[in-house]
């Protein structure tokens, strides 16, 4: 329903976007990840209309946004990265304020306001100013402004940064919610990979304001198919131990860690029985033996040479 | 609109503090002004204390004698004769000069006190008194011969001070004015066309205080200030938006296709509230504490009234202006910059700060069509004239000056992209 078509964004010559496509089907869930200053903001300011491309379509429906950016606002609930709210207001006030301009019929807007604030877990302080309140509150108020209109499609820029374990989980769980009891479109930024991989069924990739890989999380995965990476504990390590195993068929690498050594093989080749041999001989004994399971944040640094907290 | 008018007064109501500081601090810098320059400029005549030496130098009873050989010297019958010197020794000029400086309502003005020459004239220059009176040799001859026989005066008073001041110019005013009257009254009764006596001053001629005070000091100051600091509203409701900004509510506001207009319109009355509570306020204040407009009239009042709040109108167009340059700058400071400087220009130009009559002619003229500078002449001349017709042509510029920011307002208003 929603897609951007070569999105690119040039501040001062410098691309902070470049030729971005991704789409976003109704019902989906979908993550952008990528480390900080990547232009995941920057693309979805312009996907929610607030800053124009310098070049590049954004299409509702197969209609452009660009020029005529009323429709995409009205089914769209943007959770910016900053908290977007009156500090000397109460949570109640926003709320009412916010859910006036959006044009909630008088009727409903009470409901509508003690829905979004249960929603969010904050009916008991919605008397209270908003400055007094901890960042995870804040946030949880800037998610519930939000949701006012009852949006279609929901994107959320970063909302869990900065705060306390649970908050974020609260929030994690409310954005699940969201997307499976209320069938919202969700696209969800983040530089934390265990909530992309947590809450999204498609996940985008960025850096340098490029799309650099995309798909299901196990589509990603298989970026990385080609190996497998084995952590082995050792009582200890020789170098002819060592040695020996890199001479096994299918080995390409061995490294030796704090604890023993780590391999790395060709996918699905079984090299246990060979190495606990290989040991015994040396009277060395493996201790522990583990297949690490890959991560996305090992397909990002598989993709980037960097890990995305960088 | 409404929506945006309640949360911008609401989150001025959660700021009190400077909401109060802004309501109060033209009336601090008002009593303070009149408490530095109450010294200074004293209102007209009204606190007046003149002291005058009297020196008399004609001996009465010697001129009355000098007038009494005159007389018989005339062809005249002699019961006709008979009559006029009655009336001479009726008339006595230097009674009447004593009678009138002896006067209770006099006396609240002028201390006359009679002194040798000698005396009075070292008085005069070491400044303890403001002026000395000679009435010269001869003036009760002259007088009597200029009422009684019509002949020209030769012996007039003289009143000589060392400075001219607003006492002398008084005094001078009051002898004037009473000499005159005297003669209109003996003129009635003789016929007879006597000049006034023309009083002197020692140098630089005639200068006369100018005559009734148009308006009083604190009077300008308090329409000045009040005018001035309402200004600062406009300024201080568009810095507001940086905080909208800053916490990037306005972004969100732009996300609910929410017109500008509407936005505009929420700052524009608020600060309409703001100015109109702050003037009101201001001028209520002052009338209680210094009456300042002392024994207005109802209509006087009114008139003020409808005037402030077009001027509040006025000022509200201003913060149209400047909320969209907030909204496009990046540095508040820079916008903040920008605001003083126009509010502080607006002010020096429309007299806010000081009377301005000493500016080239252009620069008077422009100060004229600032909000302020017309406001301000349009209240000092009501206070003058009192005259509703007087209005209604200021009223209609302030309201054009509304419109105008408005239009520049919506044009300047960001769309997109300068978020
Ligand atoms: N308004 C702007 N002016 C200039 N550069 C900007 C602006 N906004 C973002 N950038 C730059 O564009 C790049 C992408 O920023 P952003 O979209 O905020 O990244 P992310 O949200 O992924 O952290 C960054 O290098 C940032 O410095
Ligand atoms: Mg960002």
């Amino acid at each position: 329903m929603l897609e951007t078509i070569n999105l690119s964004k040039n501040f001062k010559g410098k691309k902070a976007v470049d030729e971005v496509d991704i789409y976003l089907d109704e019902g989906e869930s979908v993550g952008l990840l990528g480390p900080n200053g990547a232009g995941k903001s920057t693309t979805i300011s312009i996907i929610s209309s607030l800053l124009k491309p310098s070049s590049g379509d954004v299409k509702l429906d197969g209609k452009s946004i660009i020029k005529n950016p009323a429709e995409i606002r009205k089914i769209l609930g943007v959770v910016p990265q900053e908290i977007a709210l009156y500090e000397e207001l109460t949570a109640y006030e926003n709320l009412k304020f916010f859910g006036e301009i959006y044009k909630v019929k008088k009727n409903i807007l009470e409901e509508r306001i003690r829905d979004v604030l249960e929603i969010v877990g904050l009916k008991e302080r919605q008397k209270d100013l908003v400055k007094t309140f901890s960042g995870g509150m804040k946030r949880r108020v800037n998610i519930a402004a939000a949701l006012l209109h009852h949006p279609k499609i929901l994107i959320l820029d970063e909302p869990t940064v900065g705060i306390d374990p649970q908050s974020r989980n609260h929030i994690l769980e409310t954005v699940r919610k969201l997307n499976e009891e209320q069938e919202t479109t969700i696209l969800y930024t983040s530089h934390y990979m265990e909530e992309v991989e947590q809450l999204c069924n498609r996940v985008y990739i960025m850096d340098h304001g490029k799309v650099i890989a995309s798909g299901s999380k196990s589509e990603l995965l298989s970026i990385l198919s080609s190996e497998d990476t084995i952590q082995v504990q050792l009582s200890e390590t020789s170098d002819q131990l060592i040695e020996k195993i890199k001479s096994f068929d299918h080995v390409r690498q061995v490294d030796e860690t704090d604890e023993g050594i780590r391999i790395i093989s060709k996918k699905g080749s079984n090299i246990l029985s060979g190495l606990v041999l290989a040991a015994e001989k040396e009277g060395i004994q493996v201790t522990h033996y583990q297949m690490e399971t890959p991560s996305l944040e090992d397909v990002f640094l598989h993709l980037t040479g960097k890990t995305l907290r960088d | 609109m409404g929506s945006f008018l309640k949360k911008d007064l609401l989150v001025f109501w959660r700021d009190r503090k400077e909401i109060l500081l802004s309501l109060l601090l033209p009336i601090v810098i008002i009593l303070l002004l009149n408490f530095a320059f109450s010294g200074l400029f004293d209102e007209g005549a009204e606190s007046m204390d003149i002291d005058v030496a009297i020196v008399q130098q004609d001996n009465e009873s010697i001129g009355l004698e000098q007038f009494e050989v005159r007389v018989n010297e005339l062809d005249f019958p002699p019961a006709e004769k008979e009559a006029l010197l009655t009336q001479a020794t009726q008339i006595s000029p230097v009674r009447l000069i004593n009678e009138f400086f002896n006067d209770p309502e006099m006396k609240e003005w002028v201390s006359a006190q009679e002194l040798g020459k000698e005396k009075a004239t070292g008085l005069v220059e070491e400044g303890e008194l403001d002026a000395l009176i000679t009435i010269p040799v001869g003036f009760t001859e002259s007088v009597l011969s200029s009422i009684l026989l019509g002949e020209e005066t030769e012996k007039n008073l003289t009143i000589n001070v060392k400075e001219e001041s607003n006492e002398a110019g008084a005094l001078q005013d009051m002898v004037t004015n009473y000499v005159n009257t005297l003669n209109f009254q003996f003129a009635l009764g003789t016929a007879a066309e006597a000049p006034a006596p023309e009083p002197e001053l020692p140098e630089g001629g005639r200068e006369v205080v100018e005559g009734a005070q148009v308006y009083t000091m604190t009077q300008y100051f308090t329409v000045a200030i009040a005018a001035l600091f309402c200004l600062f509203i406009a300024s201080t409701v568009a810095m507001k938006t940086v905080t909208e900004k800053r916490e990037h509510v306005f972004n969100r506001i732009i996300l609910t296709n929410s017109k500008p207009f509407n936005y505009l319109m929420g700052k524009i009355i608020s600060t309409f509230f703001m100015a109109w509570i702050q003037l009101l306020i201001t001028f209520t204040v002052t009338q209680l504490l210094l009456d300042v407009f002392s024994g207005m009239s109802f209509d006087f009042w009114l008139g003020t009234f409808v005037v402030i709040t077009a001027f509040s109108i006025a000022v509200s167009g201003l913060t149209a202006i400047f909320t969209p340059i907030t909204l496009r700058l990046s540095d508040p400071n820079a916008a903040n910059g920008i605001f003083t400087l126009i509010v502080m220009g607006m002010g020096m130009l429309g007299g806010s700060f000081f009377p301005i009559d000493f500016l080239p002619d252009w620069v008077q003229r422009i100060g004229e069509w600032t909000p302020n500078g017309l406001t301000q002449g349009t209240l000092l001349e009501w206070i003058q004239y009192g005259s509703f017709v007087d209005l209604i042509l200021p009223i209609i510029l302030l309201m054009g000056f509304f419109i105008a920011c408005l239009i520049i307002g919506m044009f300047l208003f960001p769309r997109r992209e300068r978020i």
